[in-house]
Order: C-alpha cells, then structure tokens, then sequence
C-alpha cells in the first residue's frame, strides 16, 4: 500500500512536470514545433476553461485518493518536523539542513555533468561527423554501448570497476558516469544541429577560404547550438533527474539526503514529496532560464 | 573609384587566369556533370556560360574553386595547379571569391560583420582595418545604411549585393557568379547586375553562369553554351549572338530570347 501511495504521490508530480515542461519547451512560439502540435492561440477559450476545471479536477480526484489512502492506514502527517530537515536558524544564523546539503551536492554534480557532458557531446559529434574512419568508428563504439545499456549498471561498472582502477573518488565517479551517459544523447542532439544547417553555410566558408575548423567555430557552430537550444535544455533536465541514480554509491545529494532522513524516521511522504518538489523547482528553472536566453540572441528559430 | 585595387587592373595583361583541360566530372548515381571540358579564361575576361538545366554550368563554377572534386582532367588558376595539396586548395579558393544564387550569407551575423569575418580569420585584419574595407566596399555596392542589419532585414537584392561586397572583401583575382540574379524578384535584378557591370568595366575576370541574355550581350567578352558537360559553341560575344554557327544554339536562343 506504500509502495502504491508513493507511487501515485510521485506520477502526480511528475505528470504535472511534464504538462509544465511542455509548455515551457514547447508552447512559446517555437515554430518547427507548433507546426506539430496545435499552437495555444488556436485553441478556443471554452476549451481551455474545459481542460483547466478537467486538471483540477484530477488534481483534486488524486489528493484525495492519497488523503483516503493514508486515512485507512492511519498515517499520521508530520509536516512540522520537515523544515528542521531543510534548515535550521540558530541564534539568527542560518544553518543548512541535510535537504538543502544535498541540494547543493546535487547542483554542484549536475553543473560540473553539464559542462564535461557538452564537451563531450560536442566532441563525440565532431567526430562522427569526420573523415577519420577511426575517429567515427570510436564515436560510434562509445555511443552504441553508452546508450543501450542501463545507466544505473554503468553507475555500477564505474563505482566498482574502473573507481578502484584509477583511485577516483565516489564524486568524481559519480561525475564521470552522468557526463559520458548523457554526453552520448547530448552528441546526437549536436550532430542533428550541425547537419540541419544548410549546405550552403559550409560552401560560403570554403569559397571564403575559411578552414574546417574556422567554418565550425565562427559559421555553423553558433548557428547549430541557437538551434538545439530545446532539446539540450530537456537532456539538462534529463541530467538533473538522472542524478538521483548516484545516491546509489552513497554520494550523499539531494535522493540521498532524503533516503537517509527516511531510514531514521519513517516520514516517506512528505520527505518525498519535498524532495520532488526541489527537483520540480530545479527543472523548471532551468526550462525558464534557457527560453530567456534563447530570446536574446539573435536569429534563435 | 574602383572597387579593387589597382593590381587587378591590368587591362595589357592578358595571361591565362584559369587553364582547364579535359576535366571529367561524374556525380554519384552516374550523372555526367563535366565531360572531357576545356576551358581558358584570360586575365580580365568576362565570360558567361549559358546552357540548359543540367548542363553542369554551375558544377564548372564549384570545380574551379574546389567545392566539387574532379574525376579526371588538370585546373590551373593563375598559376597554381588544383591538386590534392591542400595549401594550393586553401590559395586557390582565397584568389577565388563565388557569388551564390542562394546568397548564402551567415544569417547570424550582421552585415558588416558577414563582411569582416574572413578579413579576420583569412587575412588577419585588425578590426579597424577590416571595417574600414568593409564600410568601403558597402558604400560601393549600395547597402552602407545596412551595415549593422542582419541578412533576414535585407531585401533579395540587398542581400546579394552584400554577397558580393564579401566576396571581393579579399581582393580576389577571379570572380564566380552562380546565377546570382535568379532567385531575385524582378525589380532587383537591375540594382545586383549593375553592381557586376562596374566590376566587369574595373577589369575583374569573371566567369558568369547566367540566364540573363541582356547582361551577357552588353558586358562580357565571350559566351559559352554547353549542354551534357560538354562546350557545344564558344565565340566573342558580338559574334555568339548575331551568328551562331550551331544549329542547338540557335535552337536555344530562340527559345529564351
């Protein structure tokens, strides 16, 4: 029954994630997109009023299926205890609590992720793209076997196999995992960028007689990345909810902060749902922050 | 005022600027682009090649600045054999400047900077140095009120005008045109032809692929029709249009003229 309540607990949330993300990602405007799916102006306000009163009904049909469930089995809400968990204020000083520590573990792996995940992608991409046989043979072995197998195995290889092999510590290991998992997706996302932008681009470069890599970084680069903004935004995301999986080799984040408070008090649904609710609050930030850089450069679409 | 610097405009000078001989050209799936085609372009000379679709008139143009490899056959230009080397690749597209039709300006740069950009990564310009030029070359080709605009604020015309301000923007020794007027609209097809006139009248030698039979009476020095990759008549220009000597030219003429 707690399995199932948690369960439940954390669909909501994540349903209600994917509907914010959506429109975040997709419903401002971005044009190859809303060619596909019906643009928000198009839709009537009738329905729009009919959808939001159907959302809050299923909101308010799922609270209380969660309520219900935790009144028959006489669970007792502790709500109190939860913000000494998030921080404590001593003598006016503000002190962190385990929630917040792991809050800032979890940013300082995903950021440091982000960067070395980039760097790889864009490394892998280029790659892949050359004329090296070689070069595009070792880009294609490293993506097939990152991508089809699972990211909490390759977690697993790292901690336990190649960790001791190179004296690497959990964080670094931790580190290590995340960027070459989603540097994998982030490559193919850079490839597609770099092969959308029209022939025409690389033939204004040669004829100019700019080099290779001169017609990369000043031409098609800058062009390719303007143009992949959404979906590196969504494998950022992808970063920062996959970053939970180290807390399986003890890297005490924000997942494992949480594990840790429930094993002393038993207060799975509102550790859960605070915990949840962070990542919430992270990923839609993320979302936000990258629609506003997106509109400040010039020729974004 | 000239639009190129004096070294350009030796008018006595009449060297071989572009040598091609027997120059094959077969694109993957079997079209025969090139076939056996020779070709010399003399220092100065305004040459423009018509032809029916297909003809490989524009694969002529990107072989000669090597965005196309050839199969078989030899390319010279001013001098420097177009070989495997890649430093002669690299000489020969830097004495080379190439018009589009698609204009193919860099969308997410400004005008000016479109034009400062191989000034500084090619030439290794100043700032200064390559906006001075850049300006310079802006005011002679109409669009010096454009300079801080980005290619999408710009009228067809507009845009390929300051295609060929980029392109000269390193002082080339040769000019390509691929049918640089024909994705234009009518009314500003005049304003980008009268850019090209001035640089032909300066000296420039231009291979012109076009289907503007106006443009190709009253400015070059010679016309080529080819059709299948291969040259089907070649004669001064006066000459090509009062009398051609081929029947499939006349053939041609009469339809588009």
């Amino acid at each position: 029954m707690i399995f199932w309540l948690s369960n439940s607990a954390t669909a909501l949330v994540s349903v209600k994630l994917r509907q914010l993300r959506f429109s975040l990602l997709h419903g401002a405007g971005n044009t190859a997109l809303s060619m596909v799916f019906v643009s928000p102006r198009t839709i009537s306000k009738a329905a729009t009023l009919r959808d939001s009163i159907l959302f809050l009904l299923s909101l308010v049909a799922m609270l209380w299926l969660v309520l219900r469930g935790a009144g028959q089995m006489d669970y007792s809400w502790h709500w109190q205890r939860v913000p000494g968990y998030l921080f404590t204020l001593e003598e006016g000083r503000f002190i962190a609590g385990p929630l917040l520590q792991g809050l800032g573990m979890t940013l300082a792996i995903t950021s440091i992720s982000m960067v070395v995940a980039g760097l790889i992608g864009l490394l892998t991409a280029l790659l892949r793209l050359s004329a090296s046989p070689v070069g595009r043979g070792l880009s294609r072995i490293y993506l097939e076997i990152i991508r089809n197998t699972p990211l909490l195995v390759q977690i697993f290889c790292f901690y336990f196999i190649m960790a001791p092999i190179l004296d690497i510590g959990r964080m670094t290991t931790a580190v290590l995992a995340l960027s070459l998992f989603e540097g994998a997706y982030a490559s193919e996302i850079f490839r597609a960028g770099i092969l959308s932008i029209h022939r025409g681009q690389w033939e204004a470069c040669h004829s100019l007689g700019l080099t290779r890599w001169q017609g990369y970084r000043h031409v098609i680069l800058p062009q390719a990345i303007r143009r992949i903004m959404p979906p590196l935004t969504s494998q950022a995301i992808s970063l920062i909810k996959d970053s939970s999986l180290v807390s399986t080799i003890a890297v005490y984040e924000l997942t494992m902060q949480g594990r840790a408070i429930i094993a002393d008090t038993y207060l799975s649904f509102e550790i859960w749902a605070v915990v949840a609710c962070i990542y919430l609050v992270l990923t839609v930030s993320l979302s936000i922050l990258a629609n506003t850089l997106k509109r400040r450069v010039h020729g974004a679409t | 005022m000239p639009l190129l610097p004096e070294t350009n405009n030796l008018g006595f000078d009449r060297e071989n600027m572009v040598k091609m001989r027997n120059v094959c050209k077969t694109y993957v799936g079997g079209v025969v682009a090139l076939d056996h085609f020779s070709l010399d372009v003399r220092r100065g000379e305004v040459l423009v090649i018509i032809g029916p679709s297909g003809a490989g008139k524009s694969t002529l143009l990107r072989c000669l600045n090597g965005l196309e490899l050839i199969d078989s056959g030899s390319i010279v230009i001013d001098g420097i054999p177009l070989d495997k080397n890649e430093a002669n690749q690299l000489a020969i597209r830097r004495k080379i400047g190439m018009v589009f039709q698609s204009f193919n300006l860099f969308p997410h740069l400004s005008v000016q900077e479109n034009i400062n950009l191989a000034q500084r990564l090619v030439q290794k310009k100043s700032p200064a140095q390559a906006n001075t030029i850049t300006r310079d070359l802006l005011h002679r080709v109409g669009v010096l009120d454009k300079a801080m605009r980005y290619p999408d604020e710009l009228s067809g015309g507009q845009q390929q005008r300051v295609a060929i301000a980029r392109a000269l923007a390193l002082y080339p020794k040769i000019m390509l045109f691929d049918e640089a007027t024909s994705a234009l609209d009518p009314e500003m097809i005049g304003e980008v032809l009268d850019v090209m006139r001035n640089l032909a009248a300066e000296g420039m030698t231009m291979l012109v692929v076009s289907h503007e039979m106006g443009f190709a009476r009253e400015v070059s020095d010679r016309v080529v029709f080819m059709e299948q990759g291969r040259k089907v008549e070649e004669a001064a220009s006066a000459k090509f249009f009062s009398q051609p000597r081929q029947a499939r030219t006349r053939e041609f003429l009469s339809q588009i003229l």
